[in-house]
């Protein structure tokens, strides 16, 4: 017995010894363990924007000499996982700054009320004024910010040239959804080519534009579930007429949708601004051959405007250094120098003041020398603010699902949406 | 001792030929079905093989062709431009020394553990036995979110948060090594044991030196198993790790998902460069494993 007790020491000693030379190999890392040494700020970002971050820290520097950024890369879900985690631990292991996507960062700010500094009593209210306010609202909370806003994915309609021209159809002449359809089933007569890709039973990316450009989204400006509203009904209606024509190629997943534009199976691609980057990194060989128009209005005249996607970054209340952190980060949002380079590296800035400069009025050439970023930028005055709230997860899930029963004709618009709503309500008591 | 071992694994051969050669006549038997076996066969090697073959094109071919029409299904020549970008974003040799480092060390302490913990429930007669073998099992039916924010808040107390000790620790004792140790346990000869501690022999010794040896084949398959699972651990090792520095594989490929654009030319590269140890570490042990296999059949 006594030599069994042996072995389970020595055991216990490997693990002893074990834990003393990785906690000394922690220390000489030193991050994310509270123990923060004076000057350095540490943040979580996923690819394309560490780079911008990187950049920033060193232009940061020249003011600041004894600044120093440390950029964690992560996965952009990977990033959720760990701020979850760590805010559930009452901020632990929680860096200083960290980037959250806009339909997430009111489920943070309602879940975890605490997790954010107030970035309006560090004075950012001055530089409000240089943000849409789509922007600026979605970061307030009685009346005060808790981010900075960061890039965004004003929308529009993403088109082939030369099925276009092939199909004698001028984009100029789609202002409304149903124009857009008849041009689709023209397109497809002429080319035999589907209009648009959608994944039908896995994203409701279009719903959400056309929900977000007549000023509303899965929830009304009262936070009641908005399924069963006007808005909804006239939305869900289009995409099924949609389906229903034949112009959709239902794409699963992210993967076959952009695998669709590569191979030229469809025609457009309404989208946020940054599907400009996958499309010319991943579709290289039909260079030349793409526009751009706004997304088409539900009625003449109507608004054009909407947003999909786009990030902003807090300052996490964990976080020791938060003066310092803020002074990099006003200067990070702030500066055009910093968001040129944002814009340079695929990203979309929402920093009004540099819309004027030659990065957004350029000829793309891959767009068929389209200025399509000066399109863009003219959206942002008009996009219209909507409320995500925190329980913009679940509402998505249960929307994906009553679009996936109406498009396989399971359900009326009607029953599926009024179902979907009833869920809805259920799941957030 | 050794020697009654020897006899053992004797034994084990001489039955394991002996069922070869009774299989040999019925296979002659039916030369038609062995045609159609083989042709089935084939089917589903392609199909198993076919996704290494996949991740190989993309690896050596610009992000681009993945999706082009026909799809491209020669090697490319950007074998080296992928390996050289994947390198300056994640630094693929700290994170295969990461990976090796902790899976290496894992397997060697958990197979340790476990199959001290395997042989005393399968060996040894004490009271709450039972009760402890239920309590491991039933350990096995948590789902590891529920442990996840627990683990991680008392990994942050101890002040082990972005070390390897916090990857490595939680999972030492594994309920499914357990189990698997402990079944084929039971089926060492007690006598052996009983002529072991005759001889005056330990209780030490007993499991060390003759134990042990003769259960590599279940040794073996543990190991590949525990391997595999720290190997593959993703969650864990993303919550605790803190810098880029101390990502393992799963972790560091992970963080080239990007939101708009991905280069699934370096995630094909990371995801082969990642495949490479594992298929190493089983065939390694594949020997023992498959001999394990014939060896249990016969009982």
């Amino acid at each position: 017995m006594r030599k069994v007790m042996g072995r389970v020491s020595i055991l216990l000693i490997l693990m002893l010894v074990l834990g003393a030379c990785s906690s000394n190999n922690s220390s000489s890392e030193g991050s994310g363990d509270g123990e923060s040494s004076g000057k350095k700020v540490t943040a979580w970002a996923w690819n394309i924007n560490v780079p911008v971050l990187e950049e920033a820290a060193e232009k940061f520097k020249e003011e600041n000499p004894d600044f120093e950024l440390e950029v964690v890369e992560l996965g952009r879900e990977d990033v959720y996982s760990k701020l979850t985690t760590g805010l559930q631990a009452g901020g632990k292991g929680l860096p200083d700054i960290v980037l959250v996507e806009d339909d997430r960062i009111q489920g943070y700010m309602e879940t975890f009320p605490d997790a954010f500094v107030n970035v309006s009593d560090k004075g950012f209210d001055e530089s409000k004024e240089s943000f849409p306010t789509y922007k600026t609202d979605l970061l307030s909370k009685d009346g005060a910010m808790y981010g900075f806003p960061f890039d965004g994915g004003p929308t529009g309609v993403f088109y082939r040239t030369d099925y276009f021209e092939e199909a004698g159809v001028n984009p100029d002449d789609i202002q409304t959804w149903d124009d857009f359809i008849d041009a689709g089933k023209k397109i497809k007569e002429a080319t035999g080519k589907a209009m648009l890709g959608l994944d039908l039973n896995g994203d409701d990316g279009l719903y959400r534009m056309m929900m977000t450009q007549q000023g509303t989204f899965y929830f009304d400006d009262e936070k009641n579930v908005n399924f069963t509203s006007e808005e909804s009904k006239m939305a869900a209606e289009k995409v099924k007429m949609m389906k229903e024509e034949g112009l959709v190629k239902d794409t699963v997943g992210w993967d076959a949708w952009i695998s669709a534009m590569a191979q030229g199976e469809v025609a457009t691609a309404p989208s946020g601004a940054w599907l400009s980057g996958s499309i010319t990194q991943q579709a290289k060989d039909t260079e030349g051959n793409w526009g751009v128009f706004k997304l088409p209005a539900f009625e003449e005249s109507g608004n054009r405007a909407a947003n999909l996607g786009g990030s902003n970054y807090v300052i996490t209340s964990a976080s020791e250094n938060q003066d310092m952190a803020y002074d990099f980060m006003e200067f990070f949002t702030t500066s055009e120098g910093v968001q040129l380079t944002a814009m340079d590296n695929g990203l979309f800035p929402t920093l009004n003041t540099i819309y004027e400069s030659e990065a957004f009025t350029k000829d793309v050439a891959f767009f068929s020398n389209q200025p399509i970023w000066e399109l863009f930028a003219s959206e942002m005055n008009d996009i219209p603010s909507v409320n995500f709230t925190g329980n913009y997860a679940i509402a998505s899930d249960e929307s994906i699902k009553a679009q996936s029963e109406v498009m396989n004709d399971k359900k009326s618009i009607e029953e599926a949406y009024k179902a979907a709503e009833d869920r809805l309500k259920n799941r957030i008591q | 001792m050794a020697k009654n071992l020897e006899v053992i694994e004797q034994s084990t051969n001489k039955l394991t030929l002996a069922e070869r050669q009774q299989k040999k006549p019925k296979k002659k038997k039916n030369k038609l079905k062995a045609v159609w076996m083989y042709t089935l066969l084939s089917i589903f090697l392609v199909v198993s093989i076919f996704p290494f073959y996949w991740m190989f094109i993309g690896a050596t071919n610009d992000s681009s062709k993945m999706f082009t029409n026909p799809p491209t299904l020669l090697p490319g020549d950007q074998f080296m431009t992928n390996l050289t970008n994947l390198n300056e974003s994640i630094g693929i040799f700290r994170v295969l020394f990461n990976s090796l480092f902790v899976s290496g060390l894992y397997v060697v302490i958990a197979l340790a553990v476990c199959a001290s913990a395997a042989y005393v429930l399968a060996k040894y007669n004490f009271k709450g036995k039972k009760f402890i073998f239920t309590a491991f099992l039933l350990s096995m039916m948590i789902p590891y979110q529920a442990t996840l924010i627990p683990l991680f808040q008392m990994m942050s107390d101890f002040n082990l948060l972005n070390t390897y000790f916090a990857v490595i620790a939680p999972q030492l004792c594994f309920p499914f090594a357990i189990f698997l140790l402990r079944q084929n346990f039971l089926a060492f000869p007690t006598e052996l044991m009983e002529s072991a501690r005759l001889d005056g022999a330990s209780e030490t010794r007993i499991f060390i030196s003759i134990v042990i040896p003769s259960m590599r084949p279940a040794l073996a398959a543990a190991s590949i198993f525990l391997f595999m699972t720290q190997w593959n651990n993703f969650m864990w090792p993303l919550v605790v790790l803190n810098t880029n520095d101390m990502y393992t594989f799963p972790v560091a490929l992970s963080s080239l998902m990007g939101l708009s654009y991905i280069d699934y030319g370096q995630v094909m590269m990371g995801v082969t460069l990642a495949t490479v140890p594992i298929i190493a570490f089983f065939l390694t042990l594949q020997k023992q494993f498959i001999s394990g296999m014939l060896g249990s059949a016969l009982k």
